[in-house]
C-alpha cells in the first residue's frame, strides 16, 4: 500500500478510540449545525414571550412585547445562514421552494420558514408599529429615514381609531396562528434529529419536544438579557414587576425543558439497549464536561435554583436584578451546550457502537469558530439597526431617555 | 373601506410577490421536471444521446477467441476486458484504423494492478494479495503473471 496513505491513516489513528466505521471519522455536521437550532429556538421562544402579552394577556410584560418581536425578526432573518455556509453553494437555495420534494421535512421547512418570515413575523410587527410608522413618516427630519418611513406606510396614513382596532385584531389573530407556527419551526428543527433512526443519541419521538421547550428557555433568556442590557444603555429604570414575571416564565421553561430532557435519559438508562454501553461511555467521557457540568449543573440546575429562590425569598430589587441577570447568561450558555451536546455528542460515536471519534473545530475556515461568532453575532447587530429603525420603547421611556 | 384600505394593499403586494414567485418557477425550472420523478426527466435522454464508447464483453471474444476463453477459464473472468484495456467501441467497429495497443503501461503497471491486489486488511484472507514494496519491487506484473491466466 502507498506509504504516503500509511501515513495519512496512522494520523487519523490519533483522532479514533475503539473500532470505528472509515465513514464515522470525519464529522459532517459542524459547529455551524449547533448555531442553527440554537438561533432558531431564540427566534420560536422570543415569540413565545410576545405572545404572553398578546395572546395570554399578561400585561405586566408589555414593555418587552415589541422588543421580543424585534429580537425574533432579527434572529429568523440569521436562521437559515448557518445551512448556507455549512452547505456553500447559497445560489442553489433558492431551489428548495422551486422544486420541493413532498417527502422531504428539510424541503418543506422553507416554506415554514417563509410563512413564519412574511406572514406572521413581518405583518406582526407592521401591523403593531403602523401608526408609529405613519406618524414618524410625517415627523423625522432626517431624509432617509422619513422615505423609509413613508415606503412602510404602503402609501396610506390613515390612522383613525376604526383603522388601528381593526389592525390590532388581525394583530392578535397572526399571533394565535403564529404560535402553532413558531412551535413548529423550531419542533421541526428536533424533528430532523429525532427521526434520524440510525442513531440512537437522537433517534426518540421527545426531540421535538425537548428542542421546543428548551428554545422557549433560550428565547425567553434572551430577550430578557438584551432587556436588561438596554435599560442600561438608554440609562431607563427596568421594569421590576416585568422582570420578575419573565423570571417567572423561564423558572417554568427551563424546569419543563430540563424535566423532559431528564426523563428521556432516565428511559435511555432504564431500557438499557444495546446502544447503552456506548451512550454511557459518552456522556461519562467526551460530553463530561459539556452536558453533565455545563448543560445539567451549570445550565439547567443552578438557575432552577437561583430563579426559584427568587420566588421564595423576598430580595432586594438589585439582588433579583443579579439573580436574573446571572440565570439568563446561565440558561443561554447551558442551552448552547445542550445543542452541541445533541449535534456534536451524537457523532462522536461510530455506527459500530464500538468507538469514537474526535472533533477539532478549525479556527478560521468556512465552517470555523470564527464564522460562528461571526454569524451568532450578525442578529444582534441586525436588532441594532432594528432598534433604531423601529425603536420599541413606549414615548415617555424615549422622552426620559433623551 | 378606508379603514382597511392599508391592508388591501398588502394584499396586493403579497399576491404580486406570489404571481413574481409563480412566473420565477415558470422561467428556472426545466420543463421535463417531474415527469418521470424528482428530475429533470430530459436528462436521460440526453443521457442516452452521448457517444457510446464501450464495446462490451462479448464484442471482443469475436476476434480475440484465444484470449476470451483463456480468460473466461481463469478468476479474472468476471472482470471486462475494457476494465484493464480501456472503452474500444472505435476498435470494434473500425478494427483498422483504430489499432493502438491498450493495455497498462509497464511503469504504471504495478499501481494499477495493486488497485486490486495490494495487502490490505480489510480484504478477505484467501484474496491474493501482495505487499508491493516487497513482492519483486522494480519488476512488471506481466513480466512473471499472465493477465489472461493469473496464477
Amino acid at each position: 500500500m502507498d506509504l504516503a496513505y500509511i501515513e495519512t491513516l496512522r494520523e487519523a489513528l490519533h483522532k479514533v478510540s475503539g473500532y470505528i466505521y472509515p465513514n464515522d471519522l470525519e464529522l459532517q455536521w459542524s459547529v455551524l449545525i449547533v448555531l442553527y437550532p440554537y438561533i432558531t429556538g431564540l427566534v420560536a421562544g422570543a415569540f413565545v414571550l410576545a405572545s404572553l402579552e398578546r395572546v395570554f394577556d399578561v400585561k405586566v410584560l408589555k414593555p418587552t412585547y415589541r422588543l421580543s418581536l424585534l429580537v425574533a425578526l432579527a434572529f429568523l432573518l440569521v436562521a437559515p445562514l448557518p445551512l448556507n455556509v455549512h452547505l456553500g453553494h447559497p445560489e442553489r437555495g433558492i431551489e428548495i421552494f422551486l422544486t420541493p420534494h413532498t417527502s422531504s421535512a428539510m424541503a418543506m421547512f422553507g416554506f415554514v420558514y417563509l410563512w413564519y418570515l412574511m406572514v406572521v413575523l413581518l405583518m406582526e410587527v407592521w401591523l403593531d408599529y403602523r401608526r408609529e410608522i405613519v406618524e414618524w413618516s410625517r415627523s423625522e427630519t432626517f431624509w432617509p429615514k422619513r422615505v423609509f418611513y413613508k415606503v412602510l406606510t404602503l402609501g396610506v396614513d390613515n390612522i383613525s381609531p376604526r383603522s388601528l382596532e381593526i389592525d390590532d385584531k388581525l394583530g392578535r389573530i397572526l399571533t394565535v396562528v403564529g404560535l402553532p407556527s413558531a412551535l413548529l419551526l423550531h419542533g421541526y428543527v428536533g424533528f430532523i434529529f429525532g427521526s434520524i433512526k440510525a442513531n440512537p443519541w437522537w433517534s426518540t419521538p421527545l426531540m421535538p419536544v425537548i428542542f421546543i421547550f428548551s428554545a422557549m428557555a433560550s428565547g425567553i433568556a434572551g430577550v430578557m438579557l438584551i432587556y436588561m442590557f438596554m435599560c442600561w444603555v438608554r440609562k431607563v429604570r427596568i421594569d421590576m414587576p416585568c422582570l420578575d414575571t419573565i423570571g417567572k416564565f423561564l423558572l417554568t421553561a427551563i424546569i419543563v425543558a430540563f424535566s423532559l430532557e431528564m426523563l428521556e435519559m432516565l428511559q435511555t438508562v432504564y431500557e438499557a439497549e444495546e446502544h447503552f454501553d456506548i451512550i454511557s461511555l459518552l456522556v461519562e467521557g467526551k460530553l463530561f464536561v459539556s452536558m453533565i457540568l455545563v448543560q445539567i449543573v451549570m445550565g439547567s440546575l443552578t438557575p432552577i435554583a437561583l430563579l426559584g429562590v427568587l420566588q421564595l425569598a423576598e430580595l432586594r430589587e438589585k439582588t433579583r436584578k443579579f439573580i436574573c441577570a446571572l440565570s439568563g447568561v446561565l440558561a443561554l450558555i447551558g442551552i448552547l451546550a445542550m445543542r452541541w451536546n445533541v449535534v456534536i455528542g451524537g457523532q462522536f460515536f461510530s455506527k459500530s457502537l464500538r468507538g469514537f471519534t474526535t472533533y477539532k473545530m478549525e479556527f478560521a475556515g468556512r465552517e470555523g469558530l470564527l464564522s460562528a461568532i461571526i454569524l451568532g453575532l450578525l442578529p444582534l447587530a441586525i436588532l441594532a439597526v432594528l432598534l433604531y429603525l423601529l425603536p420599541p420603547w413606549p414615548k415617555e421611556d424615549q422622552a426620559k431617555a433623551s | 373601506m378606508k379603514d382597511i384600505q392599508h391592508l388591501l394593499r398588502v394584499a396586493v403586494i403579497f399576491a404580486a410577490a406570489f404571481a413574481g414567485f409563480l412566473v420565477v418557477r415558470t422561467l428556472l425550472v426545466p420543463k421535463s421536471f417531474g415527469k418521470a420523478g424528482h428530475y429533470r426527466a430530459d436528462a436521460v435522454d440526453e443521457f442516452a444521446q452521448l457517444p457510446r464508447r464501450y464495446a462490451g464483453e462479448h464484442a471482443c471474444g469475436k476476434c480475440h477467441a484465444q484470449q476470451a476463453s483463456d480468460k473466461a477459464k481463469s478468476s479474472h473472468r468476471s472482470i471486462s476486458c475494457e476494465s484493464c484495456h480501456g472503452a474500444l467501441l472505435a476498435h470494434v467497429e473500425n478494427p483498422k484504423s483504430d489499432t493502438r495497443p491498450r493495455r497498462p503501461k509497464e511503469a504504471e503497471m504495478r499501481a494499477f494492478c495493486g488497485h486490486c491486489h495490494a495487502r490490505s486488511l480489510s480484504k478477505p484472507g484467501r484474496f491474493p494479495q501482495i505487499k508491493l514494496s516487497e513482492h519483486n519491487p522494480d519488476a512488471p506484473c506481466n513480466m512473471c503473471h499472465q493477465p489472461h491466466q493469473p496464477k
